[in-house]
């Protein structure tokens, strides 16, 4: 298999990252206990290291520095899905998609460890070890969130509902999948973890209450949160990009 | 009423450098001080996290960008130990977050100015950190016991933050023309702030906090000590001090310079600073948009941040 077809999937797992690293770092300085300040402050070092690992990946094949990768692309450069780029709402907000995109990023990394692509199935061994963690820190404040006040539960729901539309787009193929799935590269369509993915978030909703017949697989219409693999995004992520790049724009071949 | 006899043995026990533990008696002017001086210290560092947070969605690399974040996470971690320090001493960490958005409590002049462009993160990060680091290094030897402990630890994670930043700013200083012009650029702008940083020349006789060692060293001493460190240094790398009369005085072996408006310096701390309101503001309505979590998770009855 020829290097460059692996490059949409590395660039799909790298943007994931790359923009939720960024969105959590939003809440670095203003998280509402201090103590979570510093976790999302380390949960978007991870996410910003996993990011670069798979950029480092890519930087092999194309012979770009991971750092032109990442910064050096337009809006319409970019894999991730919609999901991530969305600005990080409230706290209810912010813990849901991380438990969400956690649980989908574990059975997406979970498949990779199968990859007969070497470099990446040994990669993914290392990140899943950290987003284990992060897992767990969404898990526990869906808990907290259900079972706090009224006022919790109702911004919880509230988020979960506002994020189910964009979900799909996490499954969304990857430019070449057929031809990744057949080298098994990829050992499946990414539209094979979805069953696996909720069985993963189903048992947690029910076990404190949050379902319904807007919270699940039913609730999905076709194709919906799509086109982010593709690179058509939203309004919110060209105003991260344009913060993101601001200071590397100045002068992109200059060290920083 | 407080017996005079125990006040006098405290003190020269103090004056010997014996050292305070969180249970023993200490005079409430102790006390006070203790917990005003730490409160600010704590204060600061979760205020300095403002300037810098700007700047962890532009930093122009995914090592800055991972080198800011965790220096950022280190300065809160500081904030909630230094809370911690101050709890213990009496004053619950709800109160200290309450009276530092309600503009009741200070913070360091440094962290009321606004950052214009990445050179400043970078200035802040070299300067405005090993300022501190001259500060912190001799609060090691505080004569309360659980604030210079946690003052080593605090130490050894700034020495990171100061490479850091002295290597952001070697990287411009070694980049295009552009990249030097905004270094200096971010030095002059930071110039005064730094020259404020240690405090006016107050004479050691006057200095409460200084006769019970909460600090150890006075402002005009500690000031000394950056500036015979970092001058040669930022004159080193290329940067010219914005100052005409620094000059090293060989017959008293210490540094001359212009003197600082002390009055921009009172006004600063007092909240009128160019930025301090935006900060103020920023904080407090964060603390509210979020207080339903507080209330969620904490109870409502506690709303300690």
């Amino acid at each position: 298999m020829i290097d460059e077809k692996l490059v949409p999937l590395l660039m799909a797992l790298a943007d994931d990252e790359l923009v939720l690293g960024y969105r959590d770092s939003e809440w670095t300085g203003i998280a509402p206990l201090l103590e979570e300040d510093v976790a999302l402050s380390s949960m978007a070092q991870d996410e910003i290291g996993h990011a670069r690992m798979f950029y480092e990946m890519v930087s092999g094949i194309l012979d770009k520095s991971p750092d032109s990768i990442a910064l050096g692309r337009e809006p319409s450069g970019f894999h991730h899905c919609r999901l991530v780029e969305r600005p990080r709402g409230d706290w209810a907000y912010s813990m849901a998609r991380q438990f969400l995109y956690d649980a989908a990023d574990g059975v997406r990394l979970e498949m990779l460890t199968r990859s007969t692509h070497k470099p990446l199935a040994l990669g993914v061994a290392k990140v899943i070890r950290e987003e284990k963690y992060h897992r767990m820190h969404g898990e526990s404040w869906i808990g907290k969130l259900a079972h706090g006040t009224d006022e919790s539960h109702r911004r919880l729901e509230a988020a979960l509902l506002q994020l189910w539309p964009d979900l799909p787009g996490f499954f969304e193929p990857v430019e070449g999948e057929a031809e990744l799935v057949k080298a098994g590269v990829l050992p499946e369509p990414f539209s094979a973890l979805l069953p696996r993915w909720w069985q993963v978030v189903e048992p947690v909703l029910a076990r404190h209450g949050l379902h319904g017949p807007n919270l699940g697989l039913n609730a999905f219409s076709d194709h919906s949160g799509y086109g982010g693999r593709e690179g058509r995004h939203s309004e919110d992520f060209v105003k991260l990009w344009n913060e993101m790049t601001l200071v590397y724009g100045v002068d992109p071949e200059a060290v920083w | 009423m407080e017996d005079q006899a125990q006040i006098d043995e405290f003190k020269a026990r103090i004056d010997a450098g014996g050292k305070v533990e969180v249970g023993d008696w200490m005079p409430e002017d102790y006390r006070t001080r203790a917990i005003r001086f730490i409160e600010m210290h704590g204060n600061s560092e979760l205020m300095g996290a403002l300037p810098e947070r700007d700047w962890i969605l532009r930093a122009p690399s995914l090592r800055r960008k991972l080198a800011l974040t965790a220096k950022i996470q280190d300065e809160v971690g500081h904030g909630q130990l230094l809370y911690r320090v101050a709890e213990d001493l009496g004053k619950p960490r709800e109160a200290m977050l309450e009276d530092l958005i309600a503009g009741r409590t200070k913070f360091h002049n440094v962290f009321h100015y606004p950052t214009r462009t990445w050179a400043d993160v970078a200035i802040i990060g070299w300067l405005v950190d090993a300022a501190a680091i001259v500060s912190q290094t001799a609060l090691r030897s505080s004569s309360y016991a659980p604030y210079a402990r946690t003052m080593t630890r605090i130490c050894w994670e700034e020495a990171f933050h100061l490479k850091q930043g002295e290597d952001a700013v070697l990287t411009l200083m070694a980049g295009t023309e552009r990249q030097k012009e905004m270094c200096q650029e971010a030095l002059n702008r930071w110039w005064g702030p730094l020259m404020h940083m240690h405090g006016p020349n107050t004479p050691a006789e006057r200095d409460g906090d200084l006769a019970w060692k909460i600090k150890t060293k006075c402002n005009y001493d500690l000031r000394q000590e950056f500036l015979a460190t970092y001058i040669p240094k930022i004159r080193e790398i290329g940067l010219e001090v914005p100052d005409p009369n620094m000059r090293h005085d060989q017959a008293t072996g210490s540094w001359l310079y212009t003197e600082p408006d002390w009055e921009e310096l009172k006004t600063v701390v007092r909240g009128a600073g160019p930025a301090s309101q935006e900060r103020l503001g920023f904080r407090r309505f964060n603390y509210e948009e979020t207080r339903w979590v507080r209330d969620a998770v904490l109870g409502s009855a506690s709303v300690a941040a």
